[in-house]
């Protein structure tokens, strides 16, 4: 339109013409400032959750602040991009969404949260978000760069584990040995170390001893498992993923109980360990499984906890899971 | 007020502002105006019938067609122009968005629509009422595009409007003032381009152009009385600047604005009837060359604003020499009357003139016209049949002048001061128009005056002519010029004598009679200098304004680059060196400002303490490092859950850590030697 209107001034030569065109550019420099405004010291931040499990809602979310001392910031739009892979996922059709923020004071930030759910287990890059404005005018789009554009490792589905399945875990292996754990009964009373748990302090004993003291738990369920995973494991890729889905339902219902567990497999190790830790490593392993492409061996558990089976030479209960 | 609502509000008067465009270039009446206000009142009411749905599509579109088929008519055959049906055609498409609107785009499609009326309205209208109604366009079109854009954003979001998102757009919130700040700012850039976009364009398809109305007088056929009927309107039709060489211009005697020249006269009807024109065609300068200075009169450099007023005749102060119009050709005729080859819509030119100054009274003449041809002296001579009373009059007046100048001074001071000014021109006898003004009612306009004058020489056989023009005009102090009204029109006497050539003569006691008439207000001087910017600086603006605009600026830039030179006499002049000690300070200030003040929540940290450092390398060693964003509680919990040997040493010294980096406290000596063990026992354990 500017370039039609300029020629009409030219070939008129009538300066009212002129002005409108003038009118025209002014407001073309005036949207690209006022957008660069906008923009200028908006801080993107993204927050990934710690554990993505397949099929299950993720809370993912994204801090913007806005940097300026003065200025507020009109018309910020977050903007998920779409994946390429998206267009396999439910949510699908590799669209990007949009979260709107019709202001921002200076000064001020605010924290975006949405879900976002990945349907397979795995290594995935995430599409990313950015702040994008059209404000004033809707004449031109502004893009800051992408956040939330790294890697992440989504764990098998994680399922309740069925109750059949309960009472073959619970009616085979050794005699139960009293350990350290995440139950209710009280195991130890020992000082106050910088990352436990406040909820557990016990307040009369470190009233008597003018100390912080710590409750220690004991472990509900006591015995040791080895997840055996079984079969080709080649061949149909469902059983396989419904298999490591098993596997890892059973190993994360286990290590929250308190117990030991161990994962083998074909090309697939994971030493006997315990805790959070354990839990990460078991199905980290699970999820970067893939079968035949070389073995995955998760790195040794530096804490198996007290009365670790290795060194006691104990047997560990075994559970066979079909995975081919 | 809702974002919707104020959207709707701002679109509506956009709408408005656009309609006003086009009453002001007359592309729409009164009535027109009536109809389309109350359409969009219509629209506005339908609203909510719009909102249930109530409004059926298929009867909307009907009507819509049905319209559209009037409009192609209108467009093919009834409209008086192609702009003309292209403004009826926008008003409708307008008035459908705002009737049929269901999206927001439709209402941001009027707002548009409403930026092409502006643009017909500028091709036909020069008047300085355009500028209100661009400067309020604009107002109105930037808080327009911004409600759009964040209602849009909202919508595209999920939200019904930015209210559900949890803000208010509507009008006083924080946007409106940011669209005003932004519409500021695009006066200003727009204001600045305009002036720099260089004039290279050439008028090759200029729209219609307004002619104004037909103003009597100033045709190449003037009847007796003719400009009675304008001698009272107070419409402002010239504009003339002198430029800086002139120093007092209201001093300049005689000045009046000559036109059209008339030569043949029946009885009641003044004709250029015998009048050679000649075409003129501008020289490498662009300039016309007219006539040539013959050097012994002042010379003075006219710019003129000529309202259209229906003629083609240019007018300027005698004699012409030299002009400057934008445009292909002049036409000159033999009596000096200088014309365009077509009446435009205004004109704007350039002239060089060479001022008439009377001759002395008791200056002698040889004769009147004896070097004339045959011709000529037919031509000057021309009398038709009149009653004897009118020669004899003459010839008693000028009885026991010694020559025609003599004669014609006192025939010019006998109608001056025996015979009064007045316009009422009431007919009272049957006799003709000259006998019943000399004769019965001895009073009349400056073309009875004219007349007699011209017709007395003629009989008395000096060569005379009548010219058609200005006086002079109001002085308006504000803007520096000359305005002349349409009530300034005027007729005077042009007559040859020997050695003196032609000579004007005044026998109009106009002067007197004008002198009581009331002065104008300040106000209005004021509003006609403003008036008078827009049409110099905006509407006249041209490549030449622009290379004189570059010349200055370049020739000022050069007198800054002197000035810049380190005064030599700064111990003299102390206020100089206060006010560089002041800019100094101010800039450091706005420095540290800048950088931020000691204090503020923006200062950076503490260093890292060295003993937790060591504490870090210590852990480093055994494959334990903090992670990038990882704090170092955190990172002392995942320590205490990987190695719980470490827990307590790495805790203790975490706690100190915190308090030594954030909590800006300084260790005593006796904590150092705690942290001194606390590291020991990390690194035994």
């Amino acid at each position: 339109m500017v370039v039609a209107l300029g020629v009409a001034a030219i070939n008129t030569g009538n300066n009212l013409l002129y002005l409108l065109v003038s009118l025209v550019l002014g407001l073309i420099v005036v949207s690209g400032v006022l957008s660069e405004q906008t923009m200028r010291g908006l801080r993107l931040t993204g927050a990934v959750p710690e554990e993505i499990y397949a099929g299950r809602p993720a809370l993912f979310g994204a801090g913007i602040a806005n940097g300026k001392r003065w200025l507020t910031s009109y018309s910020v739009t977050l903007e998920l991009l779409a994946p390429e892979a998206r267009a396999d996922t439910a949510a699908g059709a590799g669209q990007a969404r949009f979260l709107y923020l019709p202001r921002l004071e200076a000064g001020a930030d605010r924290l975006v949260t949405w879900e976002e759910t990945l349907p397979r287990r795995g290594r995935h890059r995430l599409a990313g978000v950015r702040i994008t404005t059209r404000f004033p005018f809707a004449l031109f789009l502004k893009a800051g760069r992408p956040a939330l554009d790294s890697e992440v490792i989504v764990y098998p589905a994680v399922k309740p584990v069925s109750s059949a399945l309960l009472r073959e875990i619970v009616g085979s292996g050794d005699a139960p040995t009293r350990r350290r754990g995440r139950g209710s009964d009280l195991y130890n009373l020992r000082g106050y170390r910088p990352g436990d748990d406040p909820r557990l302090i016990h307040w009369r004993s470190s009233a008597k001893t003018q100390t912080l003291t710590i409750r220690e738990l004991e472990a509900e369920t006591t015995e040791d498992t080895r997840i055996v995973l079984t079969g080709a494991a080649s061949g149909d890729s469902a059983l396989l993923e419904v298999g490591l889905s098993e596997a890892a339902s059973v190993a994360v219902h286990l290590l929250r109980a308190g117990s030991g567990v161990e994962l083998v497999g074909p090309d697939i190790t994971v030493p006997l360990g315990r805790g959070r830790g354990q839990i990460r490593r078991m199905l980290t392993a699970l999820a970067l499984y893939q079968p035949g492409a070389g073995p995955v061996e998760a790195p040794e558990a530096e804490d198996v906890g007290d009365g670790d089976p290795r060194r006691e030479g104990r047997a560990l209960r075994e559970l066979r899971i079909r995975i081919g | 007020m809702s974002s919707m609502l104020a959207l709707r509000v701002v679109t509506y008067l956009v709408v408005g502002d656009g309609i006003a465009a086009l009453y002001l270039a007359g592309l729409i009446g009164p009535l027109g105006v009536a109809l389309v206000v109350a359409a969009i009142l219509v629209s506005w009411a339908l609203e909510r019938a719009r909102e249930r749905g109530a409004l059926r599509p298929a009867v909307a579109w009907g009507l819509v067609g049905t319209a559209a088929a009037a409009i192609a008519a209108d467009l093919f055959y009834l409209a008086q122009s192609v702009l003309d049906g292209l403004v009826h055609l926008l008003l409708f498409l307008i008035l459908v968005r705002l009737f049929m609107h269901r999206v927001l785009r439709d209402l941001r499609d009027a707002g548009f629509l409403s930026f092409f009326l502006l643009i017909a309205a500028s091709s036909v209208t020069f008047s300085a009422g355009f500028l209100v109604v661009f400067v309020v366009f604009l107002v109105l079109v930037t808080w327009m595009l911004m409600l759009h854009h964040v209602v849009a954003e909202a919508q595209k979001a999920g939200h019904a409007s930015p209210e559900a998102a949890g803000t208010h757009f509507g009008f006083r919130s924080p946007l409106m003032r940011v669209s005003l700040v932004a519409a500021a700012g695009t006066f200003a850039i727009a204001g600045s381009l305009f002036f720099v976009i260089p004039r290279v364009g050439q008028a090759a398809l200029p729209f219609r152009g307004q002619l104004g109305r037909m103003v009597s007088g100033f045709s190449d056929k003037v009847e007796l009385g003719a400009f009675g009927e304008i001698e009272t309107d107070r419409t402002v039709v010239m504009r003339v600047y002198f430029s800086d060489e002139t120093a007092d211009p209201q001093s300049l005697p005689n000045l009046r604005w000559r036109g059209i020249v008339f030569d043949r006269f029946n009885g009641t009807t003044w004709t250029a009837g015998q009048s050679r024109r000649i075409l003129l065609r501008p020289e490498t300068t662009g300039k016309f060359h007219v006539s040539v200075a013959q050097g012994r009169r002042p010379l003075v450099r006219q710019e003129i604003f000529l309202e259209p007023i229906g003629t083609d005749i240019v007018f300027a102060a005698p004699r012409i020499l030299r002009m400057e119009l934008r445009g292909g050709t002049l036409s000159f005729d033999d009596m000096g009357s200088v014309s365009v080859p077509s009446a435009a819509a205004r004109l704007h030119y350039a002239v060089d003139s060479e001022l008439e100054t009377p001759p002395p009274a008791d200056v002698r003449v040889a004769g009147a016209g004896s070097g004339f041809s045959a011709g000529e002296r037919v031509r000057y001579l021309q009398l038709p049949a009149m009653s004897p009373g009118i020669p004899r009059l003459a010839r008693d007046v000028t009885a026991g002048s010694r020559d025609p100048y003599e004669a014609a001074l006192k025939l010019t001071y006998y109608l001056s001061s025996r015979y009064k000014y007045t316009l009422g021109l009431k007919r009272q006898t049957q006799l003709e128009p000259l006998d019943e003004f000399l004769f019965v009612r001895r009073s009349g306009n400056c073309e009875y005056f004219a007349a007699s004058l011209a017709v007395m020489l003629r009989s008395l056989g000096t060569p005379a002519r009548v010219v058609g023009g200005f006086q002079r005009g109001e002085w308006n102090p504000y803007g520096r010029y000359f305005m002349v009204r349409l009530a300034d029109a005027h007729s005077w006497v042009e007559a040859y004598f020997d050695g003196l050539g032609w000579v004007t003569l005044d026998p109009s006691p106009r002067a007197e009679a004008e002198a009581q008439a009331a002065l104008p207000g300040v106000m209005s001087l004021y509003l006609d200098a403003a008036r008078m910017r827009w049409y110099r600086y905006v509407v006249n603006w041209s490549l030449t304004d622009q290379l004189l605009v570059a010349a200055s600026v370049q020739r000022q830039a050069g007198d800054f680059h002197v000035s810049l030179y380190w005064p030599r006499d700064w111990r003299a002049r102390p206020w100089l060196l206060a006010a560089a000690a002041a800019a100094a300070g101010l800039a450091l200030a706005w420095l540290i400002w800048r950088s931020g003040l000691p204090g503020r929540a923006s200062r950076p940290s503490a260093p890292v303490p060295r003993f937790y450092e060591r504490a870090l390398r210590l852990l480093a060693r055994r494959g334990l490092a903090p992670a990038p964003a990882e704090t170092a509680r955190q990172f002392c919990g995942r320590v205490g859950s990987a190695a719980p040997a470490l827990a307590a040493p790495l805790g203790r010294l975490t706690g100190e850590y915190e308090r030594a980096r954030f909590g800006a406290a300084a260790l005593t000596p006796a904590e150092l030697g705690e942290v001194e063990r606390w590291l020991v026992a990390l690194e035994q354990s």
